[in-house]
């Protein structure tokens, strides 16, 4: 592989790359940073690539790496204010009796794409109106897909703290998409 | 945990539920109250229909969104400063 391949990279697949880090990331900044890294990685390990994989395909596994890194870098400097858990909001989403306040809507069944698109960007509206260690630990969690355990040691929290937020921010999604319209129209 | 679950707890089992396997006397305590409980199996179902959404690619995610000029050119510099070393 010459050099002139790895320009290409950045030709070809920087607006992609950028693209994929920046949903997950929620920032402008951030996901430039990731696309950076990446390609200074790929530069390093391009001796390994083999080839025969697609490129953008290579790079993209490459990406969900540095993204990962990103967010755990991020949690580090996230403070964790004590009200910030949103205990008092989860007890107003039930009654006393542990039953829930207000019946659940049903959701639809999107299928089309433009739907899908429309829904992902409701998703990641959502997703940043949760308190910040909430929205760190759902977005590993649910976007990144890192196991629980890993998240715990990351964050140095235990595992039931780990549960709580998780359920918490689960909680408070559902609750944003439903007032958000995303329940069926119409149903009961 | 008591013979059966109240709705506030079986939404915490639910989740939970999403990251790990549950303990077999939870597993139960949740399945039985999500047997009877509309409002809890619909959180149940869209706890998983949140994932499949977070988790699915789309076209339709803004597709003219791209790296600026600015950030381009920083990263080619930077790029081409690892290939000179």
């Amino acid at each position: 592989m010459t050099p002139l391949d790895a320009h290409t990279w950045l030709a070809d697949h920087g607006d992609y790359l950028f693209r994929v880090a920046r949903r997950q990331l929620h920032s402008d900044e951030l996901a430039e940073d990731a696309v950076q890294e990446t390609l200074l990685a790929a530069l390093s390990a391009q001796v390994r690539y083999a080839g025969d994989a697609n490129p953008r395909t290579w790079l993209t596994g490459i990406l969900k790496h540095k993204i990962v890194d990103l967010i755990r870098r991020k949690l580090r400097e996230v403070e964790i204010p004590r009200d910030a858990d949103g205990e008092e909001a989860v007890d107003s989403l039930f009654k006393q009796d542990g039953h829930w306040a207000e019946p659940l809507r049903p959701w639809g069944n999107p299928q089309a794409e433009a739907e899908l698109g429309q829904l992902r960007h409701m998703l990641d509206e959502c997703a940043d109106r949760l308190k910040p260690v909430m929205a760190q630990v759902f977005s590993l969690r649910e976007v990144a897909g890192m196991e629980t355990e890993e998240i715990c040691k990351e964050l140095n929290i235990t595992p039931t703290n780990c549960w709580v937020l998780l359920h918490r921010a689960r909680l408070f999604m559902r609750q944003c998409l439903e007032l958000n319209g995303f329940a069926k129209a119409g149903a009961a | 945990m008591k013979w059966m679950a109240t709705c506030r707890e079986t939404s915490e089992l639910a989740s939970r539920a999403m990251d790990e396997r549950l303990p077999f006397a939870d597993r139960l305590a949740m399945r039985m109250h999500l047997a009877i409980c509309k409002n809890c199996a619909r959180f149940n179902q869209q706890l998983q229909d949140m994932r499949r959404l977070f988790r699915t690619e789309t076209t339709a995610d803004d597709d003219t969104a791209g790296l600026t000029p600015e950030a381009r050119q920083r990263i080619e510099t930077e790029m081409q400063k690892k290939l000179d070393a």
